[in-house]
C-alpha cells in the first residue's frame, strides 16, 4: 500500500496494479481480507462488555443446537438414502429432495429475524468489483443456519447414497453439489428480492395484506376441507378401505404431480441419481444440465437485484413508488382542499381511542407500524398456520372429535402465543431513532410500556380468540373444565410474558428493521432467554394440567391458574414500577443501540 | 438576579477512561439565542444531551429555567423542545402521524395537536409530502420534520443539534427567521451547528467548547476583543469574523500544519 510520505506517479501506477484483476485480484484478496479482519474485529470487540459475552455465550449454545440438529437430520437423510437406494426405491428419493429443498427456503424466513446478518451494503462505498460483491453476498450467505443444515443433510445423503452405491461417488458429489448450489442461490435471490419489494410502501402493504389474507385463508379452508373426513372412529378394516379409497382417488393426481416435479430441481437431483444407479449416463448428464439451468437462472435473478444495488438504488426511492407519489400529489392539487380532507381522514379511524392521551398515542403509533412492519407481522400470523398443522396432528391421531387429545385447545394456544415473543420481548425494537422521543417528552417510560403492553395484550386476545375458534372449529368443543383452564392459563401467561418481556426489552433490545425480512440484526441473546422464560412458563402450565389430570379434576386447573395470575399481574405491575429507572439508567445504551443503522 | 434560562455548573461525562466534557459552567439568559460551538469531537453533542436529559452526567448539575434538571423532571421536559443528534424520527409514520403522535407525547390535545401539525407542515413546505412516511424523506426534509416536532408544544427552551445540517438554503433562511421570531417572543434556543455564519447572524452569545473543556464563553463582541487583544497591533482594528476568532480559539495551529502535510494529494 501506499504510504502518506512520498506517493507520486509510481506509487499512482501501483494503486492501479492493485486495481487490475478479477474478483480474486490483489485488490479483490486485500479486500477480502480485509472484510474478514473486519469481522474479526467486530466479533472480539463484541466481547469487551457483558451483553457482548452474553451473546456470544447465547450464540455459542444456539450454534450447539443447530449443529445437534443438522447432524440429526444429515444422519436421518443419510440413512434414509441408503436404504432407499440399497432397496432398489430409489423412485422415492424425490420425496427427500423435495422436503430438504422445502427447509432450505423456508428455514431462512422462519429465523429472519433471530439469525445476525452482516449488510454487504456498506461495501459499496469501497471500489468493490461487482463480482466480488455478489461473491461476498454469497460467501456470508453460506453461515446462514438454512445453508449449514442443508448442506449437512446434503453430505448426509452423499455418505447414505456412497454407502449404497460406492461406484457412483463422482456422480453423486456433482449432483449433490449443484443440487446445493441451487438452493444457495435461490435463498439469496429470494430473500434480495423480497427485501426490494419490502423498500416500497406499497408492495410492502400488498405483500402484508396477502400474508394475512393467506394465513386466514389457510385457517378458514382447511376445516371446510378436513373436518368431513374424520367423522368417527374407524376400525382398521375400515382405515385400508379409506387408505384404498384415498389412492384411487390421488394416484392419478400424485402421476401428474410427478411429471411436473421431475422438472424442478429437487427433482432433478433425484433424477439424475435414479439415472446414475440404471446406467443412463447421459440422460443423467441431461437432468443435471437442466438443473444447472435452474441455477444459473437463479444466479441471474439474484445478479439482477445485486447489480441493482451495486449501482446505487436506493431502495426508499423506487420508481414505483416516485410515480405513485406524484400521481398522488397531481390528484391532490387537481382538487382543492383534498390535501387537509384526506390527511384528516387517513388519520380518523386512529382516533377514535380516547383516554390518557400518551397511551392511546404510543398505541395508536404502534398499530400504524406494525401494519408496516412485515417481520412482525409475519411472527404473528405465521404461530396460526402451526396451529392448523397441529390441530391436523390431533385430527388425524384422534381419529374421532370424541377421542382427540382434550387439551389440544391449549397446546394451540401455546403456539398462537409463541408468535409473540419477539412482540413481547423486543417492545422497542422497531422504534429507531425515535425511542429518544420517549427520553424528551415529559411521558413517563411507564406509560411508554404500559400503552405498548395494553396494545399487544389486546393483539394477542384477538389472535388467541381467533385460533380458539378455528382450533373448537376443526377439532370440536373442547371439555368446559379445560376452556376454563386455558383462559386461566391464558391469563396468567400473558402477565408473565409481559413483565419479562418488558425487562428484556430495555436490557437487551435490538434493532428491528420494519422492511426488511432478511438482513436483520437479531439478538440471540434476546431470542434464547426468552424461549427459555416461556419454557418456564409452559412448564408450570405442563405441572397444574398434569396435576389436575391426575387427579382426575380438570376443574381445579382453572382456580390454580388463577391464583398463579394474580401473582403474575403483580409481578407485572412492579416491573411496570421500575421501567423508568431501568430506562433512564440505560438509555445511553438503548438509543445506541436501537439507533444503530447497520 | 433574573433566572438563568439554562445552567449548567461543573457539567462532567466520562465514558470510560474517555472524559467527553468537563467541568463545563455556562449560563444562558432567557431569550438568548446561545451557539454552543466545537471542532468534532469536542463534545457538543455530549453536552446537549445531558442539557436535554439523553445522558446522565458523570458529575454536575443542569437546572433549566431555575429547576433541577433531570430524567424524571417530567414538566420541565413540556417547556423545552429539542432536535437530538439523531433527530428522533420514526420512519414508519408519516410526516402527518408523526408530529400528531409528538404532540400528544407532550401533552397536546387532539384537536390543538391537529392544527399545528398543519400549520408547521404548510410553513416547513412539506404539507405535499405529508403522506410519504418519514424514512422515505430527504435529509433536509427530515431535518425539517425534526425542527417541526421540536416545536409543536411550544417550548420556551429549544435545543437545536446540528440544525441546519443537509437542509437547502431557502429552508434555511426560512428556518431562521422562524428561530429570530421565536427569539422576539421569549424563547431561548441553544444551538450547536459548524455553520459559523449562521451563528454570527444569529446568535448574541457564543461558547466555544474543545476536548471537552469551554474555552470561550461570552457575546460575540467580547470573544471578538478577547482575541484581537492577542493579536499584534496593526491587526487589532481589524473586525474579526467569527470563523477567525474560532480558529484562533482551537485550531488555527493545526489548520496551518495540516496544510503541509498530504502533499501527494492532487
Amino acid at each position: 500500500m501506499a504510504d502518506l510520505g512520498g506517493a507520486g506517479l509510481s506509487e499512482a501506477g501501483g494503486a492501479a496494479a492493485m486495481h487490475a484483476g478479477g474478483t480474486l485480484g490483489p485488490l479483490a484478496r486485500a479486500q477480502y481480507g480485509a472484510l474478514a479482519r473486519l469481522r474479526w474485529r467486530m466479533f472480539s470487540n463484541g466481547m469487551r462488555s457483558n451483553k457482548g459475552m452474553l451473546e456470544l455465550g447465547a450464540r455459542t449454545f444456539s450454534y450447539l443446537v443447530y449443529a445437534m440438529i443438522g447432524l440429526g437430520l444429515g444422519a436421518g437423510s443419510g440413512i434414509t438414502t441408503y436404504f432407499l437406494v440399497a432397496g432398489g426405491h430409489w423412485n422415492f428419493l424425490p420425496v427427500l429432495f423435495w422436503v430438504l429443498a422445502f427447509l432450505w427456503q423456508v428455514i431462512p424466513v422462519m429465523l429472519a429475524s433471530f439469525q445476525e446478518q452482516f449488510d454487504l451494503g456498506i461495501l459499496l462505498r469501497f471500489p468493490v468489483r461487482f463480482g466480488s460483491y455478489v461473491l461476498l453476498y454469497l460467501v456470508f450467505g453460506l453461515l446462514d443456519i438454512s445453508t449449514v443444515l442443508g448442506g449437512l443433510c446434503c453430505v448426509g445423503i452423499w455418505f447414505g447414497f456412497a454407502a449404497a452405491r460406492p461406484g457412483l461417488l463422482l456422480w453423486t458429489t456433482l449432483a449433490l453439489g449443484m443440487f446445493a448450489a441451487f438452493n444457495i442461490l435461490m435463498v439469496r435471490a429470494i430473500f434480495v428480492w423480497i427485501d426490494r419489494w419490502l423498500a416500497q410502501r406499497r408492495t410492502r402493504e400488498i405483500l402484508g395484506a396477502i400474508f394475512m389474507v393467506a394465513v386466514l385463508s389457510l385457517q378458514l379452508l382447511n376445516p371446510a376441507l378436513y373436518q368431513t373426513r374424520h367423522s368417527g372412529k374407524n376400525s382398521p378394516r375400515q382405515q385400508v378401505e379409506q387408505f384404498n379409497a384415498a389412492k384411487t382417488r390421488y394416484t392419478p393426481w400424485l402421476k401428474k404431480a410427478n411429471g411436473v416435479q421431475k422438472w424442478l430441481p429437487p427433482g432433478l437431483a433425484a433424477l439424475a441419481l435414479g439415472e446414475a444407479i440404471e446406467n443412463q449416463p447421459l440422460k443423467g448428464l441431461g437432468s443435471l444440465g437442466v438443473m444447472g439451468l435452474y441455477a444459473l437462472v437463479a444466479g441471474g435473478v439474484l445478479a439482477t437485484r445485486l447489480k441493482a444495488e451495486y449501482r446505487g438504488e436506493n431502495l426508499g426511492s423506487a420508481p414505483a413508488r416516485e410515480k405513485a407519489i406524484l400521481n398522488r400529489a397531481k390528484a391532490v392539487a387537481s382538487f382543492p382542499g383534498a390535501a387537509s380532507a384526506g390527511r384528516d381522514a387517513g388519520w380518523a379511524p386512529g382516533g377514535k381511542l380516547s383516554g390518557s392521551g400518551a397511551i392511546a398515542a404510543v398505541m395508536e403509533k404502534d398499530v400504524r407500524s406494525l401494519m408496516r412492519t412485515l417481520p412482525l407481522l409475519y411472527a404473528i400470523g405465521a404461530p396460526l398456520v402451526l396451529v392448523l398443522v397441529f390441530s391436523g396432528i390431533f385430527i388425524r391421531n384422534g381419529g374421532a372429535q370424541a377421542s382427540m387429545f382434550p387439551l389440544a385447545l391449549p397446546v394451540c394456544m401455546v403456539y398462537a402465543q409463541l408468535g409473540f415473543t419477539q412482540v413481547f420481548y423486543n417492545n422497542l425494537g422497531t422504534e429507531g431513532a425515535g425511542i429518544q422521543v420517549y427520553f424528551l417528552s415529559p411521558t413517563p417510560f411507564r406509560t411508554v410500556l404500559l400503552a405498548k403492553n395494553l396494545l399487544h395484550s389486546m393483539l394477542f386476545a384477538a389472535v388467541a380468540l381467533l385460533a380458539g375458534v378455528l382450533t373448537t372449529l376443526r377439532l370440536g368443543v373442547a371439555d368446559n373444565a379445560v376452556i376454563a383452564a386455558t383462559a386461566a392459563w391464558l391469563l396468567f401467561s400473558l402477565p408473565c410474558n409481559l413483565a419479562a418481556g418488558d425487562l428484556f426489552s430495555l436490557k437487551m433490545p435490538y434493532r428491528v428493521n420494519p422492511g426488511r425480512l432478511a438482513r436483520q440484526r437479531g439478538s440471540q441473546a434476546n431470542a434464547l432467554l426468552s424461549l427459555l422464560v416461556q419454557l418456564c412458563i409452559l412448564v408450570v402450565g405442563a405441572a397444574v394440567f398434569s396435576l389436575a389430570w391426575f387427579l382426575d379434576r380438570m376443574w381445579l386447573a382453572a382456580p390454580i391458574f388463577l391464583v398463579l395470575a394474580v401473582g403474575a399481574v403483580f409481578a407485572w405491575r412492579r416491573v411496570l414500577d421500575r421501567v423508568d429507572a431501568i430506562a433512564y439508567g440505560r438509555r445511553d445504551d438503548l438509543m445506541q443501540t436501537l439507533m444503530k443503522q447497520s | 438576579m433574573e433566572t438563568a434560562a439554562i445552567q449548567t455548573r461543573g457539567l462532567t461525562r466520562r465514558f470510560g477512561a474517555l472524559t467527553a466534557v468537563e467541568d463545563v459552567t455556562l449560563s444562558v439568559a432567557p431569550g438568548q439565542f446561545f451557539g454552543f460551538l466545537g471542532p468534532n469531537g469536542a463534545g457538543k453533542s455530549t453536552t446537549i444531551k445531558m442539557l436535554t436529559g439523553l445522558l446522565e452526567p458523570t458529575a454536575g448539575t443542569v437546572e433549566i429555567l431555575g429547576q433541577p434538571f433531570g430524567a424524571g423532571a417530567l414538566d420541565l421536559k413540556r417547556q423545552i423542545g429539542v432536535v437530538p443528534e439523531g433527530m428522533a424520527l420514526m420512519g414508519r409514520l408519516t410526516a402527518t402521524e408523526y408530529l400528531h403522535f409528538v404532540g400528544r407525547m407532550y401533552g397536546l390535545d387532539r384537536q390543538t395537536t391537529n392544527l399545528r401539525t398543519q400549520e408547521l407542515l404548510d410553513f416547513m413546505q412539506l404539507a405535499n409530502e405529508s403522506r410519504k412516511l418519514v424514512t422515505d424523506f430527504s435529509h433536509g426534509m427530515q431535518k425539517k420534520l425534526a425542527l417541526a416536532a421540536a416545536v409543536i408544544h411550544g417550548p420556551k427552551v429549544l435545543f437545536l443539534d446540528e440544525p441546519f445540517e443537509g437542509v437547502d438554503a431557502i429552508a434555511a433562511g426560512m428556518l431562521k427567521n422562524m428561530l429570530t421570531g421565536m427569539i422576539n417572543r421569549g424563547a431561548t434556543i441553544f444551538l450547536t451547528t459548524h455553520v459559523l455564519e449562521i451563528v454570527e447572524r444569529l446568535c448574541s452569545h457564543v461558547a466555544i467548547i474543545s476536548k471537552g473543556r469551554l474555552v470561550a464563553n461570552g457575546s460575540l463582541e467580547e470573544l471578538r476583543a478577547g482575541v484581537a487583544s492577542t493579536l499584534p497591533g496593526a491587526e487589532q482594528e481589524q473586525r474579526l469574523t467569527l470563523e477567525e476568532i474560532f480558529l484562533s480559539i482551537v485550531g488555527a495551529g493545526e489548520v496551518q500544519e495540516s496544510a503541509q502535510e498530504l502533499t501527494w494529494l492532487t
